[in-house]
């Protein structure tokens, strides 16, 4: 003889079930703390923010005339470079100074070596566990470019200006 | 408990209901957290700003007379430095109507992103 009785039984056992394997659910994953550093958001605008600021400085001011990366690689002018770097990223629109600082290198090939020569050192805010991104610009040097006073040797040469980025 | 009364499983069903559809809610403001998480990881993956620079410093390169220095310069610190494999080659100018251009053949290689673009480099101006 078969009859529904236990229908309303077999929906509770269900019903509960659920809700155990539900409640678990939320339990497990409140034990892991999502926070938008994680999310590589503020990398990603810093890394966009830091590229944006080399290219501004790759351009030059008027047609023909010389831009300010190529003439602070040419004289290896470091407080320079560091002072435009930084008055450009921290730039905010409502006229306050953003935190953010810098280092720089300038990596060039010398024969088949490539070497890295330090173009601005970090400030004292670096400890080594900030959160940096790196930006890169390319440089290239005339050879015949009287205005040259670089370290890199006397022929043409393509140079990669490097640039860690990090907010203190 | 079946078969006493059944007067209140109307009720009960409701409230269940109500229930998983809190859930859900929940579920949706905790996803939110991770919104922009992708989109920022594809954003610093993809070499966009590398690629272009690479670009105009391969035109820089073929207006500046086509040093072959330049371009063991390029290919190598990018190897080194970009963990990218670039090839590029500008090649004798030629007469493209009425220009004279420079046909200008460009290879890049991450690993992740790769790109190639076939480019004319105007000399004449």
């Amino acid at each position: 003889m078969v009859n529904d009785a236990g229908q309303l039984y077999t929906m509770e056992g269900i019903a509960a079930g659920l809700i155990m394997i539900l409640t678990a659910y939320i339990v497990v994953s409140t034990t892991s703390i999502y926070t938008t550093g994680d999310t590589h958001i503020p990398d990603m605008q810093l890394e966009q923010l830091g590229s944006d600021v080399l290219a501004m400085m790759d351009t030059p001011d008027s047609n023909g005339g010389e831009n300010q990366l190529v003439e602070f690689v040419h004289n290896n002018s470091s407080i320079e470079f560091n002072e435009t770097f930084l008055r450009y990223c921290n730039a905010k629109t409502d006229g306050t100074r953003d935190n953010l600082h810098m280092s720089a290198s300038v990596t060039y090939r010398e024969n088949s070596e490539i070497k890295e020569r330090p173009l601005v050192a970090p400030d004292e805010t670096w400890t080594g566990r900030e959160s940096a991104v790196r930006v890169t610009r390319w440089v290239q040097l005339d050879k015949n470019d009287s205005r040259r006073d670089d370290p890199y040797g006397p022929r043409a040469r393509a140079v990669l200006v490097e640039v860690l980025l990090w907010r203190a | 408990m079946a078969r006493l009364n059944e007067e209140g499983q109307w009720i009960v069903l409701m409230g269940l209901l109500v229930a998983v559809a809190l859930f859900f809610l929940a579920l949706i403001v905790n996803q939110s957290a991770l919104v922009g998480q992708t989109t920022s990881e594809a954003v610093l993956e993809f070499p966009k700003n590398d690629i272009r620079d690479l670009r105009s410093a391969i035109f820089d390169y073929a207006g500046a007379g086509r040093n072959d220095k330049v371009q063991e310069d390029i290919i190598a610190i990018s190897l080194e430095r970009k963990n990218a494999l670039v090839s590029f080659t500008v090649g004798d100018s030629q007469s493209v109507s009425g220009h004279d251009l420079r046909p200008v053949e460009i290879h890049y290689n991450n690993g992740v992103t790769a790109y190639n673009e076939t480019a004319f480099y105007r000399t004449d101006e």
